[in-house]
Protein backbone atom coordinates (compact mmCIF):
# COMPACT_ATOMS: atom_id res chain seq x y z
CA UNK A 1 0.00 0.00 0.00
CA UNK A 2 1.46 3.16 -1.31
CA UNK A 3 1.20 6.04 1.83
CA UNK A 4 2.12 9.57 1.86
CA UNK A 5 4.95 9.04 3.83
CA UNK A 6 6.48 6.89 1.04
CA UNK A 7 5.45 9.42 -1.36
CA UNK A 8 7.27 11.68 0.69
CA UNK A 9 10.18 9.01 0.45
CA UNK A 10 10.54 8.87 -2.93
CA UNK A 11 9.23 12.73 -3.61
CA UNK A 12 13.03 13.26 -1.84
CA UNK A 13 15.12 10.56 -3.61
CA UNK A 14 13.35 12.14 -7.02
CA UNK A 15 14.96 15.32 -5.73
CA UNK A 16 18.64 14.03 -5.62
CA UNK A 17 18.57 11.74 -9.12
CA UNK A 18 17.33 15.09 -10.71
CA UNK A 19 20.30 17.12 -8.64
CA UNK A 20 22.46 14.57 -10.08
CA UNK A 21 21.16 15.05 -13.80
CA UNK A 22 21.48 18.93 -13.49
CA UNK A 23 24.89 18.57 -12.09
CA UNK A 24 26.08 16.44 -14.86
CA UNK A 25 24.38 18.93 -17.33
CA UNK A 26 26.27 21.42 -15.85
CA UNK A 27 29.79 19.76 -15.92
CA UNK A 28 28.93 19.31 -19.92
CA UNK A 29 28.54 23.03 -20.32
CA UNK A 30 31.72 23.35 -18.28
CA UNK A 31 33.83 21.12 -20.33
CA UNK A 32 32.56 22.45 -23.73
CA UNK A 33 33.23 25.86 -22.41
CA UNK A 34 36.43 24.78 -21.95
CA UNK A 35 37.35 23.42 -24.72
CA UNK A 36 35.47 25.85 -27.18
CA UNK A 37 36.20 28.88 -24.89
CA UNK A 38 32.72 29.44 -25.33
CA UNK A 39 32.48 32.25 -22.70
CA UNK A 40 28.25 32.52 -23.53
CA UNK A 41 28.17 28.80 -21.91
CA UNK A 42 30.59 29.61 -19.28
CA UNK A 43 28.53 31.64 -17.74
CA UNK A 44 25.51 29.66 -18.33
CA UNK A 45 26.81 27.48 -16.15
CA UNK A 46 27.79 30.32 -13.65
CA UNK A 47 24.41 32.22 -13.31
CA UNK A 48 22.82 28.20 -13.36
CA UNK A 49 24.66 27.03 -10.37
CA UNK A 50 22.16 29.01 -7.60
CA UNK A 51 19.69 26.22 -9.48
CA UNK A 52 21.49 23.55 -7.62
CA UNK A 53 21.64 24.79 -4.86
CA UNK A 54 17.83 25.42 -4.43
CA UNK A 55 17.43 21.90 -5.31
CA UNK A 56 19.62 21.12 -1.84
CA UNK A 57 17.82 23.57 -0.11
CA UNK A 58 14.82 21.67 -1.30
CA UNK A 59 16.13 18.13 -0.68
CA UNK A 60 17.15 19.27 2.95
CA UNK A 61 14.12 20.15 3.49
CA UNK A 62 12.10 17.37 2.96
CA UNK A 63 14.41 15.24 4.74
CA UNK A 64 13.72 17.08 7.48
CA UNK A 65 9.96 17.19 7.17
CA UNK A 66 10.44 13.40 7.32
CA UNK A 67 12.36 13.66 10.29
CA UNK A 68 10.30 15.76 12.13
CA UNK A 69 7.13 14.46 10.92
CA UNK A 70 7.48 10.75 10.88
CA UNK A 71 10.20 10.03 12.88
CA UNK A 72 11.63 7.06 10.73
CA UNK A 73 13.86 4.23 11.82
CA UNK A 74 15.75 1.50 10.41
CA UNK A 75 16.19 1.45 6.74
CA UNK A 76 13.51 4.56 6.12
CA UNK A 77 15.88 5.80 8.43
CA UNK A 78 19.27 5.29 6.55
CA UNK A 79 17.64 6.59 3.20
CA UNK A 80 16.88 10.24 4.93
CA UNK A 81 20.50 10.84 6.63
CA UNK A 82 21.97 9.63 3.26
CA UNK A 83 20.23 11.71 1.29
CA UNK A 84 21.41 14.74 3.56
CA UNK A 85 24.49 13.54 2.70
CA UNK A 86 24.05 13.05 -1.14
CA UNK A 87 22.84 16.20 -1.36
CA UNK A 88 25.80 18.33 0.38
CA UNK A 89 27.96 16.06 -2.56
CA UNK A 90 26.30 16.91 -5.56
CA UNK A 91 25.83 20.36 -4.56
CA UNK A 92 29.77 20.34 -4.30
CA UNK A 93 29.53 18.62 -7.81
CA UNK A 94 28.45 21.70 -9.22
CA UNK A 95 30.67 23.72 -7.76
CA UNK A 96 33.38 22.02 -9.38
CA UNK A 97 31.69 22.32 -12.39
CA UNK A 98 30.75 26.04 -11.89
CA UNK A 99 35.00 26.41 -11.52
CA UNK A 100 35.45 24.87 -14.32
CA UNK A 101 33.12 27.41 -16.01
CA UNK A 102 35.35 30.17 -14.38
CA UNK A 103 38.22 28.90 -15.44
CA UNK A 104 37.23 29.27 -18.70
CA UNK A 105 35.66 32.93 -18.50
CA UNK A 106 38.91 33.90 -17.21
CA UNK A 107 41.00 33.49 -19.70
CA UNK A 108 38.81 33.86 -22.44
CA UNK A 109 39.14 34.71 -25.44
CA UNK A 110 42.55 32.58 -25.03
CA UNK A 111 41.90 28.97 -24.84
CA UNK A 112 43.37 27.73 -21.35
CA UNK A 113 44.34 24.44 -22.83
CA UNK A 114 47.01 23.56 -24.81
CA UNK A 115 46.06 21.48 -27.95
CA UNK A 116 47.81 18.37 -27.15
CA UNK A 117 45.76 18.22 -23.38
CA UNK A 118 42.47 19.12 -24.50
CA UNK A 119 41.76 15.43 -25.58
CA UNK A 120 41.88 14.20 -21.92
CA UNK A 121 39.66 17.22 -20.58
CA UNK A 122 37.15 16.30 -22.93
CA UNK A 123 37.83 12.39 -21.62
CA UNK A 124 37.42 13.82 -17.94
CA UNK A 125 34.32 15.44 -19.02
CA UNK A 126 32.62 12.59 -20.42
CA UNK A 127 33.71 10.05 -17.45
CA UNK A 128 32.78 13.15 -15.00
CA UNK A 129 29.09 13.70 -16.31
CA UNK A 130 28.46 10.05 -16.90
CA UNK A 131 29.22 9.23 -13.43
CA UNK A 132 26.92 11.92 -11.53
CA UNK A 133 24.01 10.58 -14.61
CA UNK A 134 24.61 6.92 -13.37
CA UNK A 135 24.81 8.31 -9.73
CA UNK A 136 21.32 9.43 -10.51
CA UNK A 137 19.88 6.12 -11.90
CA UNK A 138 21.75 4.46 -8.64
CA UNK A 139 19.19 7.00 -6.19
CA UNK A 140 16.43 6.09 -8.47
CA UNK A 141 17.14 2.05 -8.73
CA UNK A 142 19.01 1.46 -5.78
CA UNK A 143 20.91 -0.85 -8.20
CA UNK A 144 23.72 -2.48 -6.70
CA UNK A 145 25.79 -3.85 -10.00
CA UNK A 146 25.40 0.00 -11.42
CA UNK A 147 26.71 1.35 -8.18
CA UNK A 148 29.46 -0.77 -8.19
CA UNK A 149 30.16 0.06 -11.97
CA UNK A 150 30.80 3.86 -10.66
CA UNK A 151 34.12 2.44 -8.64
CA UNK A 152 35.04 1.61 -11.73
CA UNK A 153 34.58 4.13 -14.20
CA UNK A 154 36.13 6.55 -10.79
CA UNK A 155 39.39 4.34 -11.58
CA UNK A 156 39.63 5.85 -15.15
CA UNK A 157 38.79 9.15 -13.87
CA UNK A 158 42.21 9.15 -11.21
CA UNK A 159 44.05 7.46 -14.21
CA UNK A 160 43.35 10.55 -16.66
CA UNK A 161 44.23 12.71 -13.90
CA UNK A 162 47.80 11.03 -12.74
CA UNK A 163 48.15 11.23 -16.57
CA UNK A 164 47.93 14.70 -16.70
CA UNK A 165 50.43 14.89 -13.64
CA UNK A 166 53.00 13.08 -15.66
CA UNK A 167 52.26 15.04 -18.75
CA UNK A 168 52.96 19.02 -16.26
CA UNK A 169 55.62 17.44 -15.04
CA UNK A 170 57.89 16.23 -18.00
CA UNK A 171 60.93 18.24 -18.79
CA UNK A 172 59.34 18.14 -22.28
CA UNK A 173 56.27 20.59 -20.86
CA UNK A 174 56.68 24.01 -23.44
CA UNK A 175 53.75 25.55 -22.22
CA UNK A 176 55.19 27.17 -18.84
CA UNK A 177 53.75 27.73 -15.46
CA UNK A 178 50.26 29.26 -16.14
CA UNK A 179 48.98 26.95 -18.30
CA UNK A 180 49.94 23.99 -15.75
CA UNK A 181 48.74 25.88 -13.06
CA UNK A 182 45.42 25.85 -14.41
CA UNK A 183 45.05 22.04 -15.80
CA UNK A 184 46.63 21.13 -11.84
CA UNK A 185 43.59 23.06 -10.86
CA UNK A 186 41.37 22.04 -13.52
CA UNK A 187 42.13 18.33 -13.17
CA UNK A 188 41.55 18.25 -9.66
CA UNK A 189 38.11 19.51 -10.00
CA UNK A 190 37.22 16.63 -12.44
CA UNK A 191 38.59 14.48 -10.10
CA UNK A 192 36.96 15.32 -6.84
CA UNK A 193 33.56 15.93 -9.05
CA UNK A 194 34.32 11.74 -9.72
CA UNK A 195 34.77 11.19 -5.76
CA UNK A 196 31.70 13.05 -5.17
CA UNK A 197 29.85 11.03 -7.66
CA UNK A 198 31.29 8.00 -6.01
CA UNK A 199 30.51 9.18 -2.14
CA UNK A 200 26.59 9.35 -3.34
CA UNK A 201 26.91 5.38 -4.61
CA UNK A 202 28.27 4.56 -1.49
CA UNK A 203 25.69 6.13 0.28
CA UNK A 204 23.08 4.13 -1.57
CA UNK A 205 24.68 0.94 -1.09
CA UNK A 206 24.93 1.65 2.89
CA UNK A 207 21.13 2.06 2.76
CA UNK A 208 20.13 -1.25 0.97
CA UNK A 209 22.73 -3.93 2.29
CA UNK A 210 23.75 -1.89 5.94
CA UNK A 211 27.08 -2.15 4.61
CA UNK A 212 29.11 0.83 3.69
CA UNK A 213 31.63 -0.57 0.67
CA UNK A 214 34.23 2.38 1.10
CA UNK A 215 35.49 4.95 2.81
CA UNK A 216 32.97 7.92 4.05
CA UNK A 217 34.87 10.16 2.52
CA UNK A 218 36.42 10.47 -1.05
CA UNK B 1 21.07 -1.20 26.21
CA UNK B 2 18.47 1.68 26.78
CA UNK B 3 19.78 4.48 24.76
CA UNK B 4 21.10 7.48 26.45
CA UNK B 5 18.58 10.05 27.11
CA UNK B 6 18.47 12.98 23.95
CA UNK B 7 20.28 15.57 26.29
CA UNK B 8 23.37 13.62 27.03
CA UNK B 9 23.48 12.74 23.49
CA UNK B 10 23.66 15.83 22.79
CA UNK B 11 26.31 17.07 24.53
CA UNK B 12 28.34 14.12 23.75
CA UNK B 13 27.59 15.46 20.24
CA UNK B 14 29.38 18.37 21.01
CA UNK B 15 32.08 17.13 22.56
CA UNK B 16 33.01 15.04 20.21
CA UNK B 17 32.89 16.99 16.99
CA UNK B 18 35.33 19.59 19.71
CA UNK B 19 37.58 16.62 19.48
CA UNK B 20 37.62 16.26 15.83
CA UNK B 21 38.20 19.89 15.50
CA UNK B 22 41.57 19.43 17.91
CA UNK B 23 42.35 16.62 16.04
CA UNK B 24 42.35 18.21 12.43
CA UNK B 25 44.24 21.37 13.84
CA UNK B 26 47.16 19.14 15.16
CA UNK B 27 47.09 17.60 12.40
CA UNK B 28 47.01 20.10 9.95
CA UNK B 29 49.79 21.77 12.36
CA UNK B 30 52.23 19.15 12.19
CA UNK B 31 51.70 18.38 8.69
CA UNK B 32 52.68 22.04 7.91
CA UNK B 33 56.17 21.78 9.89
CA UNK B 34 56.68 18.24 8.27
CA UNK B 35 56.31 20.05 4.94
CA UNK B 36 58.47 22.97 5.87
CA UNK B 37 61.37 20.99 7.75
CA UNK B 38 61.43 18.21 5.52
CA UNK B 39 60.19 15.91 8.98
CA UNK B 40 59.41 12.58 7.26
CA UNK B 41 58.47 10.54 10.67
CA UNK B 42 56.14 13.69 11.63
CA UNK B 43 54.39 13.18 8.34
CA UNK B 44 54.02 9.87 8.70
CA UNK B 45 52.17 10.47 12.20
CA UNK B 46 49.61 12.56 11.00
CA UNK B 47 49.43 9.83 7.57
CA UNK B 48 48.52 6.70 9.92
CA UNK B 49 46.96 9.64 12.82
CA UNK B 50 44.24 10.02 10.31
CA UNK B 51 42.35 7.34 11.00
CA UNK B 52 41.84 8.07 14.63
CA UNK B 53 39.47 11.63 12.74
CA UNK B 54 38.01 9.01 10.85
CA UNK B 55 36.79 6.86 13.68
CA UNK B 56 35.40 9.91 15.50
CA UNK B 57 33.16 10.59 12.54
CA UNK B 58 32.17 7.39 13.04
CA UNK B 59 30.62 8.25 16.31
CA UNK B 60 29.07 11.25 15.63
CA UNK B 61 27.07 9.86 13.31
CA UNK B 62 26.34 6.77 15.54
CA UNK B 63 25.75 9.07 18.25
CA UNK B 64 23.34 11.14 15.80
CA UNK B 65 21.33 8.51 14.14
CA UNK B 66 20.72 6.84 17.67
CA UNK B 67 19.65 10.20 18.65
CA UNK B 68 17.21 10.06 15.60
CA UNK B 69 15.99 7.14 16.43
CA UNK B 70 15.14 6.83 19.79
CA UNK B 71 13.75 10.14 20.72
CA UNK B 72 12.53 11.79 17.47
CA UNK B 73 13.98 15.47 18.04
CA UNK B 74 12.07 18.30 16.94
CA UNK B 75 13.10 21.79 16.26
CA UNK B 76 16.73 22.87 17.95
CA UNK B 77 17.54 19.27 19.09
CA UNK B 78 16.82 18.13 15.45
CA UNK B 79 19.11 20.50 13.91
CA UNK B 80 21.75 19.74 16.55
CA UNK B 81 21.48 15.87 15.34
CA UNK B 82 21.45 16.77 11.76
CA UNK B 83 23.93 19.85 12.30
CA UNK B 84 26.38 17.37 13.73
CA UNK B 85 26.35 14.84 10.93
CA UNK B 86 27.38 17.26 8.49
CA UNK B 87 30.10 19.40 10.35
CA UNK B 88 31.39 15.84 10.87
CA UNK B 89 31.81 15.81 7.00
CA UNK B 90 33.40 18.50 7.33
CA UNK B 91 36.05 17.56 9.81
CA UNK B 92 36.83 14.92 8.14
CA UNK B 93 37.45 16.26 5.49
CA UNK B 94 40.07 18.96 7.08
CA UNK B 95 41.68 15.66 8.26
CA UNK B 96 41.67 14.02 4.55
CA UNK B 97 43.61 17.27 3.79
CA UNK B 98 46.15 17.74 6.28
CA UNK B 99 47.01 14.52 4.91
CA UNK B 100 47.58 15.36 1.93
CA UNK B 101 49.47 18.10 3.01
CA UNK B 102 52.15 15.31 5.04
CA UNK B 103 52.07 12.92 1.78
CA UNK B 104 53.87 15.69 -0.17
CA UNK B 105 56.83 16.46 2.33
CA UNK B 106 57.51 12.63 1.46
CA UNK B 107 57.63 13.65 -1.97
CA UNK B 108 61.13 14.79 -3.24
CA UNK B 109 60.74 18.01 -3.64
CA UNK B 110 61.19 20.50 -0.68
CA UNK B 111 59.15 23.56 -0.50
CA UNK B 112 61.10 26.18 -2.46
CA UNK B 113 62.89 28.94 0.11
CA UNK B 114 61.05 31.69 -1.72
CA UNK B 115 57.64 30.41 -0.39
CA UNK B 116 58.45 28.63 3.19
CA UNK B 117 57.19 31.71 5.00
CA UNK B 118 54.06 32.13 3.03
CA UNK B 119 52.93 28.46 3.46
CA UNK B 120 54.15 28.78 7.17
CA UNK B 121 51.19 31.76 7.30
CA UNK B 122 48.93 29.76 5.51
CA UNK B 123 49.23 27.15 8.06
CA UNK B 124 49.01 28.93 11.28
CA UNK B 125 45.80 30.53 10.25
CA UNK B 126 44.10 26.83 8.87
CA UNK B 127 45.38 25.91 12.48
CA UNK B 128 43.93 29.02 14.31
CA UNK B 129 40.80 28.32 12.30
CA UNK B 130 40.02 24.56 12.93
CA UNK B 131 41.03 25.49 16.44
CA UNK B 132 38.25 28.47 16.57
CA UNK B 133 35.85 25.94 14.88
CA UNK B 134 36.69 23.58 17.48
CA UNK B 135 35.72 26.66 20.33
CA UNK B 136 32.66 27.38 18.47
CA UNK B 137 31.41 23.50 18.77
CA UNK B 138 31.96 23.56 22.25
CA UNK B 139 30.56 26.70 23.54
CA UNK B 140 28.10 26.90 20.69
CA UNK B 141 29.36 31.20 20.17
CA UNK B 142 27.74 32.54 17.52
CA UNK B 143 29.88 35.35 17.28
CA UNK B 144 32.61 33.64 17.38
CA UNK B 145 31.20 31.31 14.38
CA UNK B 146 31.16 34.40 12.49
CA UNK B 147 34.60 35.40 13.10
CA UNK B 148 35.44 32.64 10.87
CA UNK B 149 34.34 33.78 7.61
CA UNK B 150 36.61 37.27 8.25
CA UNK B 151 39.66 34.54 8.70
CA UNK B 152 38.69 32.70 5.71
CA UNK B 153 38.95 36.02 3.85
CA UNK B 154 42.54 36.29 4.68
CA UNK B 155 43.02 32.82 3.90
CA UNK B 156 41.42 33.26 0.47
CA UNK B 157 44.15 36.86 -0.09
CA UNK B 158 46.84 34.30 0.58
CA UNK B 159 46.24 32.17 -1.43
CA UNK B 160 45.40 34.40 -4.24
CA UNK B 161 49.13 36.01 -3.34
CA UNK B 162 50.38 32.48 -3.95
CA UNK B 163 49.24 32.16 -7.34
CA UNK B 164 50.26 35.64 -8.21
CA UNK B 165 54.20 34.41 -7.63
CA UNK B 166 53.50 31.44 -9.11
CA UNK B 167 52.78 32.93 -12.09
CA UNK B 168 54.83 35.88 -11.79
CA UNK B 169 57.46 35.80 -14.85
CA UNK B 170 60.15 35.94 -12.07
CA UNK B 171 59.22 32.67 -10.81
CA UNK B 172 62.27 31.04 -11.20
CA UNK B 173 61.61 27.24 -9.72
CA UNK B 174 59.94 25.97 -12.60
CA UNK B 175 56.94 23.35 -13.20
CA UNK B 176 56.66 21.06 -11.21
CA UNK B 177 57.39 23.11 -8.10
CA UNK B 178 54.50 25.53 -9.21
CA UNK B 179 52.41 22.24 -9.76
CA UNK B 180 53.06 20.82 -6.55
CA UNK B 181 53.08 24.10 -4.59
CA UNK B 182 49.54 25.01 -6.70
CA UNK B 183 47.99 21.60 -5.16
CA UNK B 184 49.50 22.48 -1.52
CA UNK B 185 47.62 25.87 -1.10
CA UNK B 186 44.56 24.68 -2.58
CA UNK B 187 44.60 21.91 0.18
CA UNK B 188 45.11 24.95 2.85
CA UNK B 189 42.27 27.01 0.80
CA UNK B 190 39.77 23.85 1.26
CA UNK B 191 40.92 23.37 4.84
CA UNK B 192 39.71 26.62 5.88
CA UNK B 193 36.56 26.79 3.56
CA UNK B 194 35.92 23.41 5.82
CA UNK B 195 36.22 24.99 9.19
CA UNK B 196 33.53 28.27 8.09
CA UNK B 197 31.55 25.17 7.20
CA UNK B 198 31.76 23.39 10.49
CA UNK B 199 30.78 26.63 12.45
CA UNK B 200 28.11 27.58 10.10
CA UNK B 201 26.75 24.36 11.12
CA UNK B 202 26.74 24.97 14.63
CA UNK B 203 24.95 28.67 13.79
CA UNK B 204 22.18 26.63 12.36
CA UNK B 205 21.94 24.11 14.87
CA UNK B 206 21.17 27.18 17.48
CA UNK B 207 19.78 29.33 15.29
CA UNK B 208 17.94 27.68 12.32
CA UNK B 209 19.54 30.16 10.68
CA UNK B 210 22.83 30.56 8.02
CA UNK B 211 25.01 33.39 9.53
CA UNK B 212 24.73 35.40 6.29
CA UNK B 213 21.07 36.42 7.14
CA UNK B 214 21.73 36.62 10.93
CA UNK B 215 22.14 40.78 11.79
CA UNK B 216 25.78 40.58 13.05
Amino acid sequence: MRDAYQDQLDELAASLAGMCDEVAVALDKATRALLESDLHLAEEVITEDIRVDELRDRAEEQAFALLALQAPVATDLRIVVSAIHGAGDIERMGDLALHVAQAARRRHPQPVLPAEVAPYFAEMGRVGCALARKAGEVIRSRDLAKAAELESDDDAMDDLHQHMFSVLMDRNWSHGVEPAVDITLLARFYERYADHAVAVARRIVYVVTGRMPGPLTV
Amino acid sequence: MTPDPLPRQLTDLTLLLADMATAAAVAMQHATTALLEGRERLAHQVITGDAEIDLLRARVEEVATDALLFHAPVAGDLRAAVAAIRAAGDLERMGDLALHVAEHTQRARPVPATVCADFAEMGRLAVAMARKAAEVARTRNVLLAVELAGDDDAMDGLHRRMFGVLMDPAWGEGVPAAVDLTLLARYYERYADHAVLVAREVVYAVTGQTPDVLPL
